[in-house]
C-alpha cells in the first residue's frame, strides 16, 4: 500500500471512529469563539421596569373608537386602498423574459447548426467561434441572473432564535426539555434513548427554532425527569439581533438537581452571514 | 501570629467606586436616549412585528416620552401600533435608543385601517403645522407640543382614507389645540381646541 492511501484509510478509520450525532438530533453551526457570550441561567423570571406606551390612545379610547365606528357606517369610506407592488416581483419578470430570450437565442443558433451538418470552410468555423461566444456571454448573463436571486432569497435572514441543548446530567436523568417563549409559547422535546445517547457522545438537540422579536426577552427553560421535576426551572434573559439567526445553547453537561437550575451552562452566538448552512459541528462545539 | 487578612495589593475599594460610579453612568446613558424622528425606530418595530405575525399592518405611531422642543420632532421613545388580522390583535413595539423596551399586546379592540405608506415624518409634520397655524399655536401662551399621533381615519374630517398626523399642543389653564396634518403632502386639515 502506497503511503498516502494509508494516510487516507487511517483518516477514513479515524473518522468513522468518531461517535456520530443520532439522525433525529440536530446539528448547530459551530460559533466562532469571539462571539460566544455566555448567559446565567436564573432561578427567578428577572423582573423589569414597566414603561407607559400609548398614553393618549389610551386615554381616548372611547373617542377614537366612536371615530371608527362611525367610519365604518358610512360605505364610501370602507374601500380598500390597493397594497404597493413589491418592485422585485416586477424584477423577477424581467429576468424570466431575459432567461426566455437567452434560451430562444440558443435554440436558433442550434437548429441552425443541425441545418448546416457540416463545415466547408473557415468563415464556418469563425461562425461558430461566435456562437460559442454568445453562448458564453448568455451563460454568464444566466450566472448573474442565478446571483441576484440567491442574494435575494438566501441573504434575506429575519430574526430567529435556535435553541439547542447538548450535554448529559451529572445526576438526575432528563426525559423532555421544555422551552417557553415570552409570550407563553411552549414546546417540547421528549428525548428518546438514542437522543440521550448522542448528547452523551456530543450531540445536539434542537428543542425550538422559529422567528423572535429583536429585543430583550426571556426564554424559559424547562427540564423534566427524575430529580428534575422540583428543581428544573430556569429563565435566560436574552435579546436575539435583528435579522439575524441567535443560537442558545444549553449545557447540561455539569448539570445536576442537586445543584439546582443554575448548574445548567447558557451561552449565545450569532449565525455569522456567509456562514450558510456549511457550517459543520464538531465534538467541542456542537 | 497575623491574624488579619492579607492586604490586597489591589485598590478594591477604588474599584468598588469605579464600578458604581459606571453603572450609575449606564443608567443615565439609558434615561438619556437619543431622540428620534418617529421614522427611525420604523424599521426596528416593524422586524419585530413581522416576527409576531406575517400580516402585522402598521396602524397607529405616538410618542411616548416628551418631544424635544426643537420643532424636529424627535422623543426618546416612539411606540408603533401593528394589527394582524389573522389574529384579530393589536400589539404595539416601544422603541428608545435603538432598542426595544415594551412589547406587549394592546388591551383593547383597535382594528383600524393601515397606516398609508410614504408617510410625512414627525419633524415634517411640525413644520407643516407651525407654517399653517403658527399664528394660532403662538395665541396659545406657554403652548408645548405634548403629543404626536399618525393614524389614518379617526382625525380626518373631509377624507375619512387619509393618513394625519395629530399634533395636540397644550398650555397651563388652557383647552389643548389640535392641528391635524395631513402625512401624505404636510397640509393643515383642520384646528380645533378642546
Amino acid at each position: 500500500m502506497r503511503p498516502s492511501s494509508l494516510l487516507s484509510a487511517l483518516l477514513a478509520l479515524a473518522v468513522s471512529a468518531r461517535p456520530a450525532p443520532a439522525a433525529t438530533t440536530e446539528r448547530a453551526p459551530a460559533p466562532a469563539a469571539a462571539t460566544v457570550t455566555t448567559v446565567t441561567v436564573e432561578r427567578e423570571r428577572p423582573v423589569r421596569e414597566k414603561l407607559p406606551t400609548l398614553q393618549f390612545l389610551r386615554a381616548n379610547r372611547d373617542f377614537i373608537r366612536a371615530r371608527f365606528d362611525r367610519l365604518r357606517e358610512e360605505p364610501h369610506t370602507t374601500r380598500a386602498g390597493a397594497a404597493d407592488l413589491d418592485p422585485r416581483f416586477l424584477e423577477y419578470r424581467r429576468l424570466l423574459a431575459q432567461i426566455t430570450t437567452a434560451k430562444d437565442s440558443v435554440t436558433v443558433a442550434s437548429d441552425a447548426r443541425e441545418r448546416q451538418g457540416v463545415f466547408t470552410s473557415v468563415q464556418d468555423l469563425a461562425g461558430i467561434e461566435r456562437e460559442l461566444d454568445q453562448m458564453e456571454r448568455l451563460l454568464d448573463a444566466q450566472r448573474a441572473r442565478l446571483a441576484e436571486l440567491q442574494a435575494d432569497f438566501a441573504g434575506r435572514q429575519r430574526t430567529e432564535l435556535d435553541v439547542v441543548v447538548t450535554g448529559n446530567t451529572l445526576a438526575g436523568r432528563v426525559d423532555s426539555v421544555r422551552v417557553t417563549l415570552e409570550d407563553g409559547t411552549s414546546f417540547t422535546s421528549a428525548l428518546t434513548e438514542t437522543q440521550r445517547g448522542s448528547l452523551i457522545h456530543g450531540g445536539a438537540l434542537e428543542v425550538f427554532r422559529g422567528l423572535a422579536e429583536p429585543r430583550e426577552q426571556v426564554v424559559e427553560v424547562s427540564l423534566m425527569g427524575e430529580g428534575w421535576s422540583a428543581t428544573g426551572r430556569g429563565f435566560v434573559t436574552l435579546e436575539p439581533a435583528r435579522d439575524r439567526l441567535t443560537f442558545l445553547k444549553v449545557d447540561l453537561s455539569q448539570a445536576s438537581p442537586a445543584l439546582g437550575i443554575a448548574s445548567l451552562k447558557a451561552s449565545t452566538w450569532l449565525l455569522e452571514p456567509g456562514a450558510g448552512t456549511s457550517a459543520e459541528a464538531d465534538q467541542d462545539r456542537p | 501570629m497575623d491574624d488579619r487578612a492579607p492586604r490586597s495589593p489591589f485598590p478594591t475599594r477604588i474599584l468598588a467606586v469605579a464600578l458604581a460610579l459606571s453603572c450609575a453612568a449606564g443608567r443615565v446613558a439609558a434615561k438619556d436616549a437619543t431622540p428620534f424622528a418617529a421614522r427611525g425606530g420604523l424599521e426596528l418595530a416593524s422586524a419585530a412585528a413581522q416576527s409576531w405575525s406575517g400580516d402585522a399592518v402598521l396602524v397607529y405611531v405616538e410618542n411616548d416620552e416628551g418631544l424635544n422642543n426643537d420643532a424636529a420632532g424627535t422623543s426618546p421613545r416612539w411606540s408603533y401600533l401593528f394589527y394582524s388580522a389573522s389574529q384579530d390583535r393589536a400589539r404595539v413595539w416601544s422603541v428608545r435608543g435603538g432598542r426595544i423596551v415594551v412589547a406587549e399586546n394592546l388591551d383593547m379592540r383597535f382594528d383600524a385601517p393601515p397606516i398609508a405608506a410614504g408617510w410625512l415624518d414627525s419633524g415634517a409634520a411640525i413644520a407643516a403645522a407651525e407654517r399653517s397655524a403658527g399664528d394660532e399655536i403662538r395665541k396659545l401662551r406657554g403652548a408645548h407640543l405634548e403629543t404626536m399621533l399618525l393614524m389614518r381615519g379617526a382625525f380626518s374630517e373631509g377624507d375619512p382614507d387619509a393618513t394625519t398626523w395629530t399634533l395636540v399642543y397644550r398650555a397651563p389653564g388652557a383647552p389643548a389645540l389640535f392641528v391635524v396634518v395631513s402625512a401624505a403632502d404636510g397640509k393643515v386639515q383642520r384646528t380645533w381646541r378642546g
